[in-house]
Order: structure tokens, then sequence, then C-alpha cells
């Protein structure tokens, strides 16, 4: 190329960068544009499930930068002003992409949120902090043939946003979907393993027939939303369909605009809460990281967030004294450490136990946490989500082992036969010293930093442990493959305290050291517990379930198969300045935090100011 | 003629390993797809479902020939499968949504930082020993040994977010549409001052030095010395003399850098939240997507290859002595 053209070109493409920078001022209206979301890029989606598995990593992948520390001491410059056409929409920060790639079929693992829980409804809403079953596509349901068989009774004169009328058909045919291998739904395990027959007699009626009498499979059942078979039964393969203009019964439904860098979703002209939802719609600015959430939210440009933000209280609630709220609440599972009961001394319960008081909850919860959450109990069961569930005196009788006692937990460990060796460390049965890697994920820093603080309180009772930070997948293999001593990791949640138990000792959840399995990474089995959770499921009467799982609770607090550190909080934040109704400590109706299926629930009822 | 044809040839066998690498690479990772989406849904997957999600996904457990070749053929037909971290978005669809804005903002600060840094080593070279060349390189190496996410960072906090000079995010103003009008362009230029400008602040100075360290021995050659001497004007001594010998060195590493504009923008894109795909190559890795990765290290690969292919063409049209090998 010549040289003429070169210099041109330079030429051309400095005024460029002049001009731009001159034009700055006038299009940029932060407004009401944009704003973020907040979970990681591992996280999970769970959106079919009552009780979400716990948002923990959305706290874990981006530590709290120089852009947090920077945030939190800024005063808001940029004032946000709202354009009249975004009235009426609410911006969301919960969803952590760079760019939106359209995907809202419900079957698929990870659509777009609110797939499941705003476009598409479940039949119920199981609330979790009131541990109730809130009618929603069904009115009611009712165990049958001695908890053979669901009858659910489903609402009549809903509407898909096409105008069609949604039936029991509707419902038949979303399930028998479900059968397709590789789709996804809270019912998908229950159809392909414990139904035997489902049929809709009638237009209101839906049933289910099990195998075995499984009270368990209520709360998969009516979490399924339902789709459409008149726009459903020709897609060809459910699996690998995106979606891209559903059709749907839920309040939200139409999206009318999708760029990579922003999506909105407008309401749905036929929904049938009638006036509902009164506000025109949500909308979707892209967010790839926490920082560039949090810098929106602070901006005052976010109304409905789930961000992990750290120190809340300054960089958060101050900017914004009057409209500026968050409710953590603590229904997600709790956050657990397990040591590899395969292994000598951790099969000993008394070991455990003193391991657990060794540890200092209090301060993990108050520097690894900011305090958004609290030290867990010796049921192990987070305290909002499964309040009706636990027994006093279960706490009561567990509450020694979850106290921090150094001596206590020293004469445990030397009653066990756990010498200490001359440099102070305890020597194991084996004969070597008591010195082992505490697992943690790389990058959950709020992990990590309680494991830091773990470490540092074994070391009190004679245990050697060192952090060792590993990639996601490669911690997730060591951990379900039971090779490993001493781990960081969730458990299970779920409408009833089931799920956890089952998966913390529960023998079909175990497999053999070197097998994956998805939870009971700790390798820990009782028969006792065993035939208590067959009957609880078994059994459908809600007072006799509660006295199954009081004795199932016992177990726990008796033989420590894990030792729970803290319940996971629900990271939810919401800003009043232009809309009303939230959900929040002084109106605790339901969970807010947008992953919750009761995030359904506030979106059609939050009001424009 | 006979140059091009060995290069090519090299540059084939540079592609077949690439995509061989490509194919094993992400196979040798710990664990596996299926598993890492599974402990992603948490316990909703129950094991009898595997099998199913496995063959959904299309994995086989074949034997690992087998993979390569149904990859190798899936490759040349431009189909790179479907997302496993985006089930189920195709991953062409995936590499839509952002490439444009990868390749402008990349391609743009490049440009401007390639050309500003050559221009400015070309005069200060020119003026040893004036103002500029007593301060612009040690304030230029400055700014470029700041830690580029640290220095994104704070040009985002103070000019963004505390003065509000430029938008906090984005490649365009979120009311409006991509469209091809005056407000359009002017807000992706506004948009792209600050990602753009911060690339240009940490590299500008490189190209500049590398400028500035060859001009000076060109300076010294006779044939400068017989352009001056025939009276030649300055600028065209300055340009078509000294310029156009001095920048072989930083045409090579503008290939590279071309090339590299993919992988290289990750970090601009995430402090800016620039709808590009820097942000789908750390999801891809952290979630096990195969096929997003391949898809992605191919296209990074392929952009090394094809941006090096350009600058030895570039080179047989810049540099004679090249033509007769």
């Amino acid at each position: 190329m010549s040289k003429i053209s070169v210099r041109l070109f330079a030429v051309v493409m400095l005024a460029a960068m002049l001009l731009s920078a001159c034009a700055s001022i006038t299009p940029v209206a932060p407004g009401t544009g944009g704003l973020a979301q907040s979970t990681d890029t591992a996280a999970p989606k769970v959106e079919a499930t009552a009780t979400a598995a716990p948002k923990m990593d959305a706290t874990a992948t981006q530590s709290p930068t120089k852009a947090d520390v920077a945030a939190a001491t800024a005063t808001v410059a940029a004032p946000a002003p709202s354009t009249g056409d975004a009235k009426g929409f609410v911006t969301m920060s919960n969803e952590l992409y760079s760019t939106w790639t359209r995907n809202f079929n419900p079957f698929a693992p990870t659509p777009l949120w609110p797939t499941s829980m705003g476009i598409y409804e479940p039949l119920m809403i199981y609330n979790t902090l009131k541990s109730e079953m809130t009618p929603w596509l069904a009115t009611a349901y009712a165990w049958k043939d001695s908890g053979k068989t669901l009858e659910l009774k489903i609402r009549e004169g809903v509407k898909f946003s096409d105008g069609s009328p949604m039936t029991a058909k509707d419902v038949l045919f979303t399930f028998n979907l479900l059968k397709t291998p590789g789709t996804n739904g809270s019912a998908a395990s229950i159809m392909n393993n414990e139904v035997d027959s489902v049929a809709a007699p009638d237009d209101t009626t839906f049933v289910i027939k099990f195998k075995t009498v499984n009270s368990e499979a209520l709360y998969a059942a009516v979490a399924q939303v339902v789709v459409s078979e008149k726009a459903w039964k020709d897609v060809k393969d459910p699996v690998t369909y995106t979606n891209d203009n559903p059709i749907a019964t839920g309040p939200f439904t139409q999206v009318t605009r999708f760029d990579a860098q922003f999506w909105q979703l407008e309401k749905n002209p036929n929904y049938w809460q009638p006036g509902k939802p009164y506000i025109q719609g949500l909308r979707f600015p892209a967010f790839p990281g926490n920082d560039q959430a949090n810098m929106a939210m602070v901006n005052g440009e976010v109304d409905w967030g789930a961000n992990f933000i750290p120190d809340i209280k300054t960089t958060y609630l101050d900017k914004d004294k009057a409209n500026n709220h968050y409710w953590f609440t603590t229904t997600g599972s709790s956050v657990m450490l397990y040591v590899n009961t395969t292994m000598k001394p951790f099969d000993n319960p008394d070991v455990r136990k003193a391991l657990s008081m060794a540890i200092d909850r209090q301060q993990i919860v108050s520097a690894a946490e900011f305090d958004y959450t609290k030290p867990a109990d010796a049921t192990g069961l987070s305290d909002e989500g499964y309040k009706a569930w636990k027994d006093a005196g279960n706490i009561q009788a567990g509450a020694e082992w979850v106290t921090l006692n150094v001596d206590k937990a020293n004469a445990m460990l030397d009653k066990a036969g756990l010498k200490k060796g001359a440099d102070g460390t305890r020597i194991a049965p084996d004969g070597k010293p008591m010195t082992y890697e505490l697992l943690v994920v790389s990058g959950w820093t709020d992990w990590v930093s309680s494991c830091e603080m773990m470490a540092q309180n074994l070391k009190d009772i004679g245990i050697n442990a060192s952090v060792k930070s590993l990639e996601y997948n490669a911690w997730y293999d060591t951990v379900s493959k039971g090779q490993f001593t001493m781990s960081i990791g969730w458990s299970n949640g779920g409408a009833t305290p089931y799920g956890f138990y089952a998966g913390q000792m529960k023998t079909t959840r175990s497999k053999p050291v070197g097998e994956s399995a998805p939870d009971n990474w700790q390798r820990y089995t009782n028969k006792d517990a065993d035939k208590l959770l067959d009957a609880f499921t078994a059994e459908t009467d809600p007072a006799k379930q509660k006295e199954i799982m009081t004795q199932i609770q016992a177990i726990f607090v008796k033989e420590a198969p894990a030792i729970p550190l803290f319940p996971g909080p629900d990271w939810y934040e919401y800003s009043t300045k232009n809309f009303t109704g939230f959900p929040g400590a002084d109106n605790p109706l339901y969970v807010g935090a947008p992953f919750n299926i009761t995030g359904l629930m506030l979106m059609t009822n939050i009001k424009p100011k | 003629m006979k140059y091009l044809l060995k290069q090519m040839g090299l540059y084939l066998v540079a592609a077949w390993a690439a995509l061989t690498l490509n194919f094993l690479l992400p196979r040798a990772m710990p664990g596996d797809p299926v598993m890492s989406l599974i402990s992603r849904m948490r316990g909703q997957i129950k094991p009898e479902q595997i099998a199913s999600i496995k063959a959904a996904f299309g994995f086989t457990d074949g034997p690992l020939w087998q993979q390569y070749l149904q990859y190798l053929n899936a490759v040349f037909h431009g189909d790179f499968g479907i997302s496993i971290s985006s089930y189920p978005v195709k991953v062409s669809d995936i590499i839509s949504t952002g490439l444009f804005w990868t390749i402008l903002l990349g391609v743009v600060s490049l440009l401007i930082s390639f050309i500003v840094g050559n221009l400015l080593g070309v005069f200060i070279t020119w003026r040893r020993g004036g103002v500029a060349d007593t301060i612009l390189p040690g304030l230029l190496t400055f700014m470029g040994s700041f830690p580029y996410f640290w220095l994104a960072l704070v040009m985002l906090f103070l000019f963004a977010f505390k003065l509000g000079w430029f938008p906090l995010r984005h490649a365009y103003a979120d009311e409006l549409s991509p469209a091809f009008t005056w407000t359009f362009i002017q807000s992706v230029l506004v948009h792209m001052v600050l990602p753009a400008g911060s690339v240009v602040l940490v590299s500008v100075g490189g190209w500049m030095m590398t400028m500035r360290s060859t001009m000076v021995g060109v300076l010294s050659e006779d044939y400068i010395v017989m352009a001056e001497a025939k009276g030649l004007p300055q600028r065209m001594v300055m340009f078509a003399y000294a310029m156009r010998n001095a920048i072989l060195p930083n045409i090579t590493q503008f290939g590279m850098s071309l090339g590299f504009i993919l992988s290289g923008q990750l970090l601009t894109e995430m402090v800016f939240s620039y709808p590009g795909l820097g942000f789908y190559l750390v999801k891809a890795v952290n979630t096990q997507d195969y096929s997003l990765m391949q898809a992605l290290f191919l296209m990074i690969t392929l952009a090394v290859l094809v941006a090096n292919f350009i600058v030895d063409l570039l080179y047989v049209r810049l540099d004679p002595r090249v033509r007769a090998g």
C-alpha cells in the first residue's frame, strides 16, 4: 500500500477517535437501560425446584476486586434519568453473560431466566419460607389409592399467550414429552423412573399413577412447567429446539427485543390473573461479571437483582437509603465440611464431631460471608427453609458439637487414640501424621477464605490441614469420586429435608470410592437411616412425615456424617425507586431471589410507583 | 511464487497440527462435560438419565480415533455442533453473537495503536533528543507496564462511573437497535472510546519503541545519507526510505497481534462489558464445553495462521529480498 493511503487512514482513524470522544455526552442515558446479572459462569440455573441449590457460586467466582472497593467509596455520579418508554420496565441483574443467546426452551438444561419461572409456569409453587403450597396452574392436589395416585385439579380459564386455552390435555402432553431422552424438567426424573402412567380424564383433571408410594414426587410433579400441545406437538426434537418465540401461560411471554447485549420481555396479553402483571415487562442488559453488575446496582440502574455484593451496607444500601434494599434469606442448602468416612480415623463419629468443635463458625460467617448468613446447627438444615421440619430436641442434642470448644475437641481426639506426635500433629491409626489437604474450588473466594480459617482452627487440635484450591471440574471429579480426605462442599436442597438427608446418608446414593456419585461424597451409609428415609417417602400424611423426619434428624445429629458450616443465602436486592410491592425483611411473604420459583410471585405482584 | 507455495505448504501442516491438538487437548482435561453439567444441576439429574443425556449431546463412548474422524468431518463441513454449556444453542449461533464486536474492537484498537505507535516512533527518532523523544518513551513504557486489568478498571471507574463521560458498558446504547444510522454509529464510537483507548494506551508504547530502535539503525544506513544528499524532501526520506525499511519487524508483530485479537481481548471485553466472545472462551473452558472450545480455539489458531500468511504476502511486497529468496 502506498504511503499516501497509510497516512490518510491514520488521519481518518484519529479523527474518528476525536469525534467519538466529543460526542460522548449525548446519547448515553444509562437510565433504565441496562442492568446485569450476577451468578457466575458455572452457576446452576436450577429453576425448577422450589428450594434451589444455594447460589454460593455467585458469591464465589468474582472476588471482591478493586472495582468493588472503589464502588464502596464512590459517590453516585451519573444520574439515571428514566426515559419515557422505560417506564414500567423492571431492569434485572441476575445472570452473568457478555452476550445473550436466545433459548427459551423449558426442557433445555440452561434456558434464559425466566423461562421456567415467568414465561412458563408451574402447576403449583412451593413457598419455602412458609412451607406451604400455593396453587398456580393447578388449584388443588389430592393423594388417592392410598398414596399411589396423585390427582391434580387444573385451573379453568387459563390461556396461553396466543389465546388458546390451557387444559389438562396440555399438562398430559407436557409430562409425556418428558419421556424424550435428554429433556430437562422438574418432573423428568419421576416420569422416567417412578411413574406408572399419566392421564387426563377431563379438561380439569390430571392424574399421575406411581409404581410405589412416593410422597416426595409431589414436589417434583407440581413444579413442572406446562407447555402448549398446539405449539409443541410439531417440534421435531424438543431437546435441541431453542423456542425463540415462546407461547406460554406466564405473566411475561413477548420477547420484544433481542440483541447480543440486551433483551426485553413484555407482558402476556392473555394472562389469566386479571389485571396482572402490573408492570410492562422486564429488561436484561448483559453483564459479564460481578463488578460490572455491581456498578450498575450502585448506580441505581437495577430494580431487581441477585448479585453477590461485598459489604453491601456501605456499597449498596448507603447509596440510596430510602430505596435500596436487600434481603438474603437462608433458605438455600447448607455448606458443609466433608471428611471421607471410608478413611480412618474419620469413620469414627467422635472424631468428626471433634473436628466440628474446633471450627469457629462465627468467625467464618463474619469474615468470609460478610454476615450474610449464620452458623449452622447440628441438623444441617438451613433455618429459614426448613423451619417447620426442625426438631428443637435434636438441635439441643447436637448443640455441643457445633459449638466452638477446642479443649473438649482435643479431649475427644485423645480418647479416640490419636496421640500427638513430637511436632504437635496427631498421629493417625496408620502411623502417619494427620496432615491433610482441604479441597476447595479455586476462585470461589468465600469458600477459600472459609477453608483458610478452618485450616487454622484445625491446627489447634493437632490436625495439619492445608488448603488446596482446585479448578472446578477437577475439584468435582475428585470429590464426587470420594478420592479426598477433606473438602468443603454444598449439600442438597428441596422442598422437604428428604433430599438433604438422602444425599448425606442413604446407601443407594453412595458409590464405591473411584466411582462418581452426585451426592454422598463422604461415602457415609446408615441402615437405620435407609429404612426411615424409605418410610418417609412412603408416607403422605404430613404429621407422620414430620415424626419420621425427626428420627432421621436424630441419626444425623448423633452420627455427624458431615459437618454443617452455614446455610447458603439467596442473593436478592431490590430498589423501590420505581416499583413497590417487593417482599423483604419487613414483608416476608416469600423468597424474592429471582432463581427461586417464588420469583414468579414477585414479578406478578410488583407495581410501578 | 515458489516462496509462496512453500509457505502455503508449511501453513497447511501447521493447520493440521492445530486441528489435531485442538481435538486432543480438551479431552485431556480432568472430568468430562456431562459430569460437569450434572454437577451444575446439583442433584437434579438422576444417574439413570446420564446415558440419555450423553446420547442427546452426541457423545459417543467410541474409540478416540472414531471421535477424531467425526470431528474432522464436522470441521470440514463447518459444523461445530451444539454448545453444551448453552445447550441447545448451536455453537455457530453463539459465535455469531459476539464475533462482529470482538473483531471490530480488536481491529480498531490494533490499527490505532499500530499506526499511532509507528508514526510516533518515526517522529521521535527523526528528532532524536527532542522533547518528545525524552518524554514519550518513558511515559508510554510506564503506562504499558501497568497490569492491563487494573488500568482498565481504573479508567472505567474514573471516566465512566465517577465522571460519567463515557458509558459504563456495552457496544452501543441499549435503547438503540443496530441500524446503519448516524445515531447508532455515533453510539458505537462513543462506547468504543474507553475499551479501545485502554488497549491503545498500554500497547502503543511497544510499537513505538520497536519502531524507534529499528529506525535508529536504519537512519545510519548509507542509502539514507544518499537520499538526503540527493536533496529529496524530508518527508519522503522519512517515510519512503527510513520508515518503509524500519517497519518490517513491526509488520511481523502486527500479524501476530491480529491473530491474537480473539484471545487477547478477553479482559477488555470483561471489564467494559463489551459483547464480544472473550466471555464465552472462559465459559467454554470452565464448563468443558468441547464444541464451543474447539470452535473458538480453531478460530484463534486459524486467525493466527491466516494473519501470518497475509504478513508473508505483505513481506513479499515490502521487502524485495524475500522475493528473490
